[in-house]
């Protein structure tokens, strides 16, 4: 890849990745997302995914400094168990390079091997590189959500199924509820 | 987290528990103060603790004191409506001096304008039209005629505006538009703005009067004291008030004639419409003047985001006074929309009012549809869309008028006597009623929610249809005699279950176009949409054409065989009806693009579903989900899906086009829809996919794998729920 204006050369192999490991990662990741994402997101917030997850949050370093991070959830939602990805975010100058998709390809991994049915996330109508990055592993857009952010602009509900040991997809299941619109619980904040 | 002193003052405050939430019945409120202090002294600064309730949104919902980001309570001016106004944030008089006073009181209006369109865009009404300290104290206008009447008719409409979104109430949107926080929506009074209104137009019409009479004539006028004190300006500013003023009164009028029962205000709504438009443009042309002689001096560049048409600031505004009240949001600064935009919005939306007002309020429920799906494709904002539906739906009824269950036999092109029959007072029928009843409210929602509801209510449809052939086998045991009563029962009984299954077919094709509105799809899954539409029109096709022999049968006008390939075998003596001609059209146009797709699947390897983690199947399940859970059609699976498509080659295709016989057919029914506009410039559509696909088509078959370095691309450019294949060398 040639250097643009403003890119950051690097080989692909002189980015590490690694699993939360810990408090000193946590200012690591919340300087990342507060940089790229307008939303405001407390402390608490972070703690709440890497205590309860921390096997499911990824930081990418090249030479010591963080430059991309992924940060998700799983647990039960409405009788199926399900992956949920909260943040996403790679710096800029080391984006178009596949890092977020390695990050973001390491969390499902850890999400299937735990037993989650399927990954969920919202993004941005117009976010067309993470709709992008998302549909090629897999994602289909399953619903659009009318004026999800606080800024008036749809999101799509993006779903990734794995696949089910069993061949034949049986159409017992359980109608789903209602939609109460929002990030598994409440409403997602994220604004890019 | 509290600071220490805090929660040591905690420990002297009696802590009266009166929740407002109830004790369940394994959950009771305790005082959690002293171990709450112990905590705070173990943990530190941002440390969590976490129960195993503590969910994501508990996380969220925390906020960071003093951070004026999360904090809603941070004071940013004024901590009070009455601080705001000791100190001088909205005088009154505005000005001592008659022109600014004038000049300020258009700008509030304008102001006003731009509020009221963000709020029905989606902000909240605190931070949008509640900002305004005027409408916040109703009392203290009220020795300022001009600005009394116009807030009072500011909030009368506010409240109108909110009654018929609540009455119409379907989803969370209305939640938020709705939500009027303990406002002062219903001032003592308000009821009389019209007449308030009317006073003050009066006066002013008068001024306006005087100051253009020629000096002749001025004398006798003379007793009439001009609006301001610069005659040189009365003319432009009486003018300036008056539009705004006959703009509010005329819209008050719009909405209210628009809520008589039976849409027997809708003629008159429609004379409003038009006052209204033309204030509009009144209020459009007076921005020069204003501008030109406005009260804040010369002004920068950027009057294009300028919430007035002078471009001023206005006074007596503040966002942020509300903005306790409408927590738990983060108190964003809404961006309002600029005066010019809201001015364009209100266009907008008398337009889409116009739109339902001209209605023929056509009985048969087939036309109901067809104008509430035409009406969403012009995109329109909740405030019309809960005004069609007040419309549609009415105490139960079609437009107040038709009853559901002689909705339902018009419908199921049944004769007239049928709707007195007493099998309507069967409950599952009055469910049948019911269901007709939600999905058209739901058609009347955003299309991102009316897709998902479409989907869930498929089931509905699905059980409902079972539900009745019970009901109607066990009502058929209780006649004995083989009475003409009986006959009729039947043949009501047969019309209406082909027609609950057409209209569960119709449902199903219009959760699946939504999709593409939606951009639901990518590029790689439109083969197994397309797969999916097909069999969906196949059968939608199929019981539109029962249903209509059924009805030719029993008129006794023509006697003819029920054909099962109603398509390929078509009888000498027997005329297909053309609205399944139409539906013809469309499946040959879907089975087209199906086909082209999977050709360009199996021979060029493009558009193909592959992902590290799940295959196309899973991609298949999670977006037909709800059809295939409520088996539409039957049998239709993944499998069959593969088995359709797997074999295509463009060797094959060229012999075959279907979009040849889209487009013949297309032009054949021109005749048919002669009379019908709207159905003319859908078969043009039609035309124009089938034409420009089958020229794609061609080139594909002829060089399509021979060059691999032709860019292929869908587009929605003639129809929106249809592509075309745009070929393109790289
Ligand atoms: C979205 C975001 C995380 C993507 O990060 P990224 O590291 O650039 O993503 P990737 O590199 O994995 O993929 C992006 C592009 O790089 C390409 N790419 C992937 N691997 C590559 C490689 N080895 N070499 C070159 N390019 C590669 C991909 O094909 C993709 O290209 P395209 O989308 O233009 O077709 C990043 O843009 C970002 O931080 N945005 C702001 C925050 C945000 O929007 N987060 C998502 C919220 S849902």
């Amino acid at each position: 890849m040639e250097a643009e204006e403003g890119k950051a050369e690097f080989e692909a192999s002189e980015i590490d990745y690694v699993s939360y490991g810990g408090e000193h990662h946590l200012p690591l990741i919340m300087k990342l997302v507060d940089q790229e994402l307008s939303e405001p997101y407390s402390i608490f917030t972070y703690r709440y995914f890497v205590y309860l997850w921390p096997h499911l949050s990824f930081l990418a370093f090249h030479k010591g400094k963080c430059v991309g991070t992924v940060v998700c959830k799983m647990g039960d939602h409405r009788h199926t168990f399900r992956g949920y990805i909260a943040m996403l975010v790679v710096l800029n100058p080391y984006r178009g390079r596949g890092i977020a998709t390695e990050l973001v390809s390491r969390s499902i991994q850890v999400m299937m091997e735990s037993g989650c049915e399927e990954v969920t996330l919202e993004a941005e109508v117009t976010n067309k590189g993470a709709l992008a990055l998302y549909g090629r592993l897999g994602f289909i857009r399953a619903k659009r959500l009318f004026r999800y952010y606080l800024n008036g602009v749809d999101a799509f509900r993006l779903k990734l199924l794995f696949p089910r040991p069993e061949p034949n997809y049986s159409g017992s299941a359980l109608p789903t509820g209602d939609d109460a619109q929002g990030l598994d619980e409440g409403k997602h904040y994220v604004v890019t | 987290m509290a600071d220490k002193s805090e929660a040591e003052r905690g420990e002297d405050a009696k802590v009266s528990i009166s929740p407002s939430i109830p004790s369940g019945n394994d959950t009771v409120w305790a005082d959690v103060s002293s171990l709450f202090r112990l905590a705070c002294n173990d943990l530190r600064s941002d440390e969590l603790i976490s129960g195993e309730n503590f969910n994501l949104f508990a996380a969220m919902s925390a906020l960071e004191i003093m951070d004026p980001k999360m904090d809603s309570g941070i004071v940013s001016t004024y901590y009070s409506v009455d601080e705001a106004i000791d100190s001088g944030a909205a005088p009154i008089p505005l000005s001592f001096d008659r022109t600014v006073d004038v000049q300020r009181v258009i700008d509030i209006m304008d102001h006003l304008l731009a509020c009221e369109a963000t709020w029905h865009k989606g902000g909240s009404l605190a931070q949008t039209v509640f900002s305004c300290i005027y409408l916040l104290r109703p009392e203290r206008t009220s020795f300022h005629a001009l600005l009394h009447s116009f807030c009072r008719v500011i909030r009368t409409t506010c409240n109108t505006v909110v009654s018929a979104v609540s009455d119409a109430r379907t989803n969370e949107e209305e939640d938020l538009f709705t939500m009027a926080y303990g406002l002062p929506l219903k001032a003592d009074g308000d009821d009389k703005c019209l007449s308030m209104l009317h006073a003050v137009e009066e006066t002013i019409s008068r001024q306006l009067k005087a100051c253009k009479a020629p000096l002749s004539k001025r004398k006798v006028l003379e007793d009439v004291e001009p609006l301001q004190t610069n005659l040189d300006l009365e003319e432009g500013f009486c003018k300036a008030v008056l539009c705004r003023l006959r703009f509010r009164k005329h819209l008050y009028h719009v909405l209210t004639c628009m809520r008589r029962p039976q849409g027997k205000g809708l003629e008159l709504a429609k004379k409003h419409i038009t006052s209204c438009l033309c204030e509009l443009d009144s209020m459009l042309k007076s921005a020069e003047f204003l501008r030109d002689h406005c009260a804040c001096g010369t002004l920068e560049d950027g009057a294009e985001d300028k919430t007035t048409a002078s471009g001023c600031q206005p006074i007596g505004f503040d966002s942020t006074l509300n903005s306790r009240s409408a927590a738990p949001t983060p108190p964003r600064a809404i961006k309002l929309l600029s005066w010019t935009k809201a001015v364009n919005y209100f266009q907008k939306l008398l337009h889409d009012l116009d739109i339902i007002c001209s209605y023929s309020l056509d009985p048969v429920f087939e036309g109901a549809l067809r104008f509430v799906v035409d009406f969403q494709k012009l995109q329109p904002d909740l405030v019309a869309r809960a005004y069609i539906q007040l419309l549609l739906v009415q105490e139960g009824k079609l437009y107040g008028r038709e009853p559901m269950f002689a909705v339902i036999c018009r419908a199921a092109l049944l004769p007239e006597g049928a709707k007195n029959h007493d099998v309507q007072k069967n409950e599952t029928v009055g469910q049948l009623g019911q269901l007709l009843i939600s999905l058209l409210r739901i058609l009347c929602t955003n299309t991102a929610w009316q897709r998902r509801k479409l989907g869930k209510i498929l089931q509905d449809w699905r059980i409902i249809y079972v539900q009745l052939e019970l009901a109607f086998r066990k009502e058929f045991g209780d006649i004995t005699n083989t009475s003409t009563d009986q006959n009729l029962c039947l043949k009501i009984c047969k019309h209406i279950l082909i027609w609950v299954e057409e209209q569960t077919y119709w449902i199903a094709l219009r959760f699946l176009v939504l999709g593409f509105e939606l951009e639901l799809y990518s590029t790689s899954e439109y083969c197994m949409v397309y797969w999916y539409i097909y069999v969906i029109l196949i059968k939608l096709a199929e019981k539109t054409h029962l249903k209509m022999m059924l009805s030719n049968d029993s008129t006794g006008r023509r006697k003819s065989k029920k054909k099962r390939d109603f398509v390929k075998d078509v009888g000498k003596d027997y005329q297909i009806p053309p609205s399944v001609l139409l539906l013809q059209c469309y499946i040959y146009i879907a089975e087209g693009l199906m086909m082209m797709l999977a050709s360009l699947r199996n021979e060029n390897k493009i558009f193909l579903c592959l992902g590290p983690f799940n295959t196309e199947q899973e991609r298949f399940i999670q977006h037909f989900e709800l059809l295939q859970k409520a088996c539409l059609p039957d049998h239709a699976s993944y499998f069959s899906f593969r088995e359709t498509t797997a074999h295509a080659r463009f060797s094959t295709l060229s012999e075959y086009n279907c979009f040849k016989d889209a487009q013949r057919m297309a032009k054949e029914l021109r005749g048919n829809f002669a009379n019908d506009p709207d159905r003319m410039a859908e078969l043009r559509r039609i035309e124009q996919v089938a034409e420009h696909n089958c020229v794609a088509l061609n080139l594909l078959c002829r060089l399509g794998t021979l060059e691999p370095s032709l860019k292929i691309s869908f587009e929605f450019i003639h129809h929106p729920h249809f592509a075309v294949a745009a070929v393109k060398r790289s």
